[in-house]
């Protein structure tokens, strides 16, 4: 009889605990992305994209950033070309939201970028051979291959 | 087959126990009713985010609409200052549309003819205006291309009301808009016939930062770059003058790590060790295959306490580049970031500042290397100038301009325009109000081209 208690009560608490948790994650998480500048969208977008690459990688997702605020066929703000529906996809899966690691060079990277440095020579995509999917990604002109990236027009 | 058997049958007895049996009813009951909330929840975030991409698909349809009708009433109006007014308006509605345009969930690559269009709606209607406003009218030429954009915004305006009649009763869900605004704008792409300009993107965003700020930095426009000398080299001749830019004693290997294929400056991508540096430390830098010129140059390596100061540093840059064959560059504006100083040098032809050729160098503050070299602005633009007499005395620009300003410095410079040309100006450094701040007059017009804001920060120089 005690026995089925606790665990009828030890059921009940954990299944509550599942649907509070991940409210209170989510939270946290928009509490801090609402404070970040440009700069740190930038180094954050890179976080999520290329935290394992080499450093011109880190660089080149930032100047791919950038060259698509000069160009006329995207967004014409860092904000609206990283929260363009689609466009990374560190940004739909929330990754663009974990706090860099400030050992971490994508900070100094995104300074880099934004000071003007572009290892691509003006590419606007990029992609990871081994996971993309789309078909059409393929049809772009590859300007470099950096890491595990192709960048490209 | 026969364990799983003997357990379900050991389940069912337990569960015939009335005590079991309730327990398991009440953690099913929970478990439902977590199901629900968790549902219910998805769908109110789901109808959230509906109503965003609502939102930005309506917003976009009547920019659209309202720059149908401004371009109308643009070819209509007679008066070269309605039409300055009407275009300014149309060229302001084109930027809030394609804002909205980026909002909607459909993919990039499908958007991105209708993006262009918008774009050069704005570009158009934005150097139309600024010819009004110098007094002259429309040629005919322009007139027609103002034609052919109305044209085609009737027709995207009309698709556009069709599509979003289509969708259930003015209702659209995120989903069905994905699918049907893919069809619908890929449709729309294979209707652009025209590519009335280049890619001249003039409403992208000002950075707070001089170095990579639009005022001298964003002007790669041309194609053609002119500052590249020399016949095509090899990959081993453009080791060698890698080697050469860093140091021929301080290099302990040169790897060839791939091209690049740009149309502009293609180029060799290298990989370069140094002795006595930790395993692991390497610098990456882009040679052009003609005349293996390095283009840009990172070295990422940690960098200790700074010891050098802020002139100290331009000295070194100053040297640097002397070495290396860019003579005349003159120190303009700095930064200082996690102990490295990036400085811009640009090209000075007798006394005049030439901003278009563009230099930037990384120094590093513990003790002086080179940590960082870009300078496409320079291979892009650099040649010797034909630079004229000043038709405007500087006395005249001085008395033109003094007026509750204080007049710091005055000198002279070749800025580059957002439309790929460059023009000759007197540049006048002033404070006004505690405030620094540039203006550029153009000696020949005597017209003011550009007003930049100097910010002074800790960090270094900056405009605005």
């Amino acid at each position: 009889m005690k026995k089925e208690k606790i665990v009828l009560i030890l059921s009940i608490v954990s299944v509550l605990m599942c649907m509070i948790v991940p409210d209170v994650y989510h939270t946290i998480a928009y509490a801090q992305s609402s404070k970040v500048s440009d700069e740190q969208l930038i180094a954050r977008a890179i976080n999520g994209e290329a935290r394992g690459e080499p450093y011109e990688g880190q660089v080149a997702v930032g100047a791919v950033i950038l060259n698509r605020v000069a160009s006329p066929n995207f967004p014409n703000t860092v904000a609206g070309v990283i929260y363009q529906p689609g466009a990374f996809t560190a940004v739909s899966d929330g990754q663009i939201n974990i706090p860099i690691d400030p050992d971490s060079t994508v900070v100094k990277a995104a300074r880099d970028a934004m000071n003007g440095w572009d290892p691509t020579g003006g590419a606007l995509y990029y992609w990871n051979p081994q996971t993309a999917t789309s078909k059409w990604i393929w049809s772009r002109k590859v300007l470099k291959v950096i890491g595990k990236h192709y960048f490209g027009k | 087959m026969g364990k799983a058997r003997e357990k379900l049958l050991d389940w069912k007895r337990r569960l015939s126990d009335r005590h079991m049996y309730s327990v398991t009813v009440v953690i099913v009951a929970v478990v439902a009713l977590w199901g629900i909330y968790q549902y219910k929840r998805a769908a109110d975030l789901r109808q959230q985010l509906d109503n965003q991409y609502n939102r930005a698909f309506y917003e976009m349809v009547g920019y659209v609409q309202n720059i149908e009708v401004l371009l109308m009433k643009s070819m209509i109006s007679a008066t070269p200052q309605m039409v300055a007014e009407t275009l300014q308006e149309a060229w302001h509605q084109a930027n809030l549309a394609q804002t909205n345009l980026g909002q909607l969930p459909v993919s990039q690559e499908v958007l991105a003819n209708t993006s262009k269009f918008l774009s050069q709606v704005g570009d158009f209607a934005y150097a139309l205006d600024r010819q009004n406003i110098n007094g002259k009218g429309i040629t005919d030429d322009q007139y027609k291309q103002l034609e052919q954009l109305h044209q085609y915004a009737v027709s995207l305006r009309d698709a556009l009301f069709n599509l979003q009649a289509s969708i259930s009763d003015g209702r659209l869900q995120w989903k069905e808009l994905a699918r049907e605004g893919t069809q619908f704008f890929k449709k729309q792409s294979q209707n652009m016939t025209t590519q009335l300009f280049s890619d001249v993107d003039k409403t992208f965003q000002e950075f707070p930062t001089l170095i990579y700020d639009g005022p001298f930095s964003d002007h790669m426009t041309s194609l053609k770059p002119k500052g590249i000398t020399g016949k095509e080299v090899s990959v081993e001749e453009a080791a060698e003058k890698l080697k050469k830019f860093f140091g021929e004693d301080k290099v302990a290997s040169v790897e060839h790590t791939g091209d690049i294929n740009a149309d502009t400056l293609p180029a060799y991508n290298f990989k370069i060790t140094f002795k006595d540096r930790p395993e692991g430390e390497f610098a990456t830098a882009d040679v052009t295959k003609k005349g293996g010129h390095v283009i840009w140059m990172l070295y990422n390596r940690d960098v200790g306490q700074p010891t050098l100061d802020v002139d100290k540093v331009k000295q070194i840059g100053k040297e640097f580049l002397e070495s290396r064959g860019y003579k005349n560059m003159k120190d303009t504006y700095y930064i200082k970031e996690d102990n490295t100083a990036t400085v811009n040098f640009a090209y000075e032809q007798d006394g005049v500042v030439v901003y278009p050729d563009l230099i930037k160098v990384k120094i590093a503050l513990d003790n002086g290397d080179i940590v960082g070299f870009e300078s496409k602005g320079y291979l892009m633009n650099h040649t010797e100038r034909d630079i004229p007499e000043p038709k405007i005395s500087e006395e005249e620009v001085k008395a033109n301009f003094m007026a509750r300003k204080e007049l710091k410095s005055v000198g002279l410079a070749i800025i580059p325009t957002n439309f790929g040309t460059e023009i000759f100006c007197y540049e006048l450094k002033g404070n006004m109000n505690g405030k620094d701040f540039l203006v550029y007059v153009n000696a020949e017009t005597g017209k003011e081209e550009k007003v930049l804001i100097i910010i002074n920060t800790e960090e270094g120089i900056l405009t605005l």
